[in-house]
């Protein structure tokens, strides 16, 4: 007896789409290596890959595009699971991780830090990071939970409220200080260009740790899905699981925040989509999402590249491009999907 | 008559002495010709309002400080080069947006405005004080010129600027002089950016900075990156450095730290490797006046920050 008949119908086995995944993922990986913005085309960072190449293409596809699409790879797979994450708490299938207040932490602590003195080009990750988890914090504190397993819609209202709050304190520090807004610009619509490995590296224990809260919550978060009763009585704790949950969202978005600047988008499309395929177990999204999200983000990014060459596109632009139409035709091929 | 005025010589003395000034100060009525007509502009102009960068350094040159003034890209106040001039000058407004009410409460007899303002503005002003706004509009090298010259008469003081602008004429021929002595041909090509963590702003070459360094021998280019009527480039891709990497590299920037800027600008290895760095021919200069303010002013530090850097 197979297990086919045992799997509720209308999902499908995980293994071979998550296969077909990473394939793809691996070939647009492979294809950011070979495009660029500049001089060094397919046939020369080809010759790079395979040992010879001139010093130049060397440097521009070791230096410069495989940082970024590494960077483009950890900064999709964040987005993707913390939109995963925070979809399955507050049970809200337009749930996107800006609600809970992050980016606009994120974004108004750069700000402010910018405004104080420190310089666009060597700004430190941290200050992106403490700003989301203030924020988050913010929020989980203007929500008044007593445990935060209460009232998500209560939570989701405090994190759009407490967004919108620093959006307009990020606007108001912009118009006053000039300077700031001159060097904030570029910042603030996102980009993985110029990132490099040691950037990564700063983010790499926020985001461990997110990695194994959300390893341990999984499946009480699938247990959830079946009704908070059901969640205590096989003896999970969903407050608990929630907060954690938020948490780990923070984490991950603060780190994506801090590297590559606000990037909206993916983390609202990609668990959409993932779901879709996986069916409403939140184990599997959050498999689904890992190479889900870094597709969409290194696709967008090769394409800012390509279109408006010698210049780029910034990234936030393009997956707005790229999610907008994908979500319409995620909503209208199929039901949407439950959580 | 005659006898009458002999008879009441103060009533002569009077009567001339009222002719001889009612016939100066028809003397020191101007016309200007602005980009929105003929403007008439009478006697000595006491409460000017400059609503440009490039009318409060030629008025400032011309000896005659402006009641208020416009806040210079990037900060709140004026240019850092104007500091020693700044003091009581009101700040009424930036170059995007015009405080009009407080543009009236300073009460001007004259306002000397941008070459971009628009008619509607233009009306408005108009009906406040007499309005000069120059007639060029497209970013052309020399346009500083003749735009002070304009603010100058405006001013009455057209004879100074005259003297003004060939002293910077002079200098820049006499350092040209010794800078092709000093660099070949081939080492005379320069570029002037601004940088940011993506990729480097090119300025353009159409800008008074770089008609100042073709007029001392360097060949200011911008590689046709920056479209018709931009004073910049968008930010250029990182693997296209190798666009800009030419003899000189002028780095502006708009706070004042140039050499913490130089220091992390290199911190991107892409920036590092480019030849002009390694031969540390990259000089930072100050974006306030290499790229947002024109003047006569602001071309004699331009010339200042060319002779320290390439003929120390």
């Amino acid at each position: 007896m197979t297990d086919t008949h045992l799997t509720p119908s209308g999902s499908r086995r995980l293994l071979p789409i998550m296969a077909a995944a990473l394939v793809l993922l691996g070939l647009v990986c492979f294809i950011s290596l070979l495009i660029g913005a500049g001089n060094i085309g397919p046939a020369d960072a080809l010759a790079v890959l395979l040992g010879q190449g001139s010093d130049d293409a060397r440097f521009v596809v070791g230096e410069l595009r495989l940082p970024r699409t590494l960077v483009g790879v950890v900064v999709g797979a964040t987005l993707a699971i913390s939109g995963a994450l925070l979809q399955a708490v507050t049970r809200n299938p337009l749930a996107e991780p800006g609600l809970l207040g992050v980016s606009a932490g994120s974004a108004f602590a750069v700000a402010l830090a910018l405004a104080l003195g420190a310089s666009a080009a060597t700004l430190k990750v941290s200050v992106a990071q403490i700003g989301a988890l203030l924020g988050c914090l913010c929020a989980l504190g203007a929500a008044r939970l007593r445990g935060v397993g209460d009232d998500p819609v209560r939570l989701v209202l405090a994190g759009a409220a407490l967004s919108s709050l620093l959006i307009a304190l990020t606007s108001l520090l912009l118009l006053i200080d000039l300077g700031t807004a001159d060097e904030i610009r570029f910042w603030i619509v996102g980009s993985v260009a110029g990132r490099s490995l040691d950037h990564l590296s700063e983010i790499f224990p926020s985001v461990l740790l997110a990695g194994v809260i959300t390893v341990l919550i999984a499946r009480p978060l699938a247990a959830l899905a079946l009704g908070e009763r059901v969640a205590v009585g096989l003896g999970h704790r969903p407050g608990l699981v929630r907060l954690l949950a938020v948490l780990s969202v923070a984490l991950l978005v603060g780190g994506a925040t801090a590297v590559a600047g606000p990037i909206a988008f993916v983390g609202l499309v990609v668990p959409f989509v993932a779901r879709s395929l996986a069916g409403p177990d939140i184990r599997r999204t959050l498999w689904l999402c890992l190479p889900l999200g870094p597709l969409v983000v290194v696709i967008a990014d090769i394409l800012s590249r390509v279109l408006v060459q010698p210049s780029e596109l910034p990234l936030g632009v393009l997956t707005a491009m790229i999610g907008a139409p994908v979500l319409v035709a995620v909503v209208r091929a199929r039901r949407l999907p439950t959580l | 008559m005659l006898v009458t005025a002999l008879r009441h010589p103060g009533r002569l003395i009077g009567l001339i002495l009222g002719m001889v000034l009612s016939l100066s100060a028809l003397a020191d009525s101007r016309t200007l010709d602005t980009a929105y007509g003929q403007v008439k502009v009478e006697g000595q102009p006491k409460r000017v309002v400059a609503l440009y960068e490039g009318a409060v350094d030629a008025a400032v040159a011309v000896g005659v400080k402006p009641v208020a003034a416009l806040a210079t890209r990037g900060t709140t106040g004026l240019a850092r080069y104007m500091d020693e001039h700044a003091k009581g000058v009101a700040i009424v407004g930036t170059a995007r947006e015009l405080n009009l009410e407080a543009i009236v409460a300073q009460r001007p007899d004259l306002i000397l405005a941008s070459p971009q303002m628009p008619k509607a503005q233009y009306d408005l002003l108009s009906s406040v004080a007499p309005t000069v706004v120059p007639k060029t509009n497209v970013y052309e090298p020399d346009n500083w010129k003749s735009e002070s010259r304009l603010f100058a008469q405006a001013l009455g003081q057209a004879a100074k600027m005259d003297e003004l602008i060939e002293a910077v004429e002079n200098r820049a021929a006499q350092l040209a002089e010794k800078i092709k002595a000093e660099y070949s041909d081939e080492e005379r090509t320069a570029y002037v950016v601004r940088w940011m963590p993506q990729g480097p702003m090119v300025m353009s070459s159409q800008l008074l900075t770089a008609g100042l360094l073709e007029m001392l021998g360097l060949q200011v280019n911008d590689d046709g990156l920056v479209k018709e009527g931009r004073p910049h480039s968008d930010p250029l891709s990182l693997e296209n450095l190798g666009r800009i990497d030419s003899d000189w590299l002028f780095l502006a920037t708009l706070n004042e730290e140039g050499q913490a800027a130089l220091e992390a600008a290199k911190k991107s290895p892409a920036f590092a490797r480019m030849k002009v760095v390694e031969r540390n021919r990259v000089i930072p200069v100050d974006g306030q006046y290499w790229s947002s303010a024109t003047g006569p002013i602001a071309a004699q530090k331009i010339l200042d920050d060319v002779e320290a850097a390439l003929l120390p």
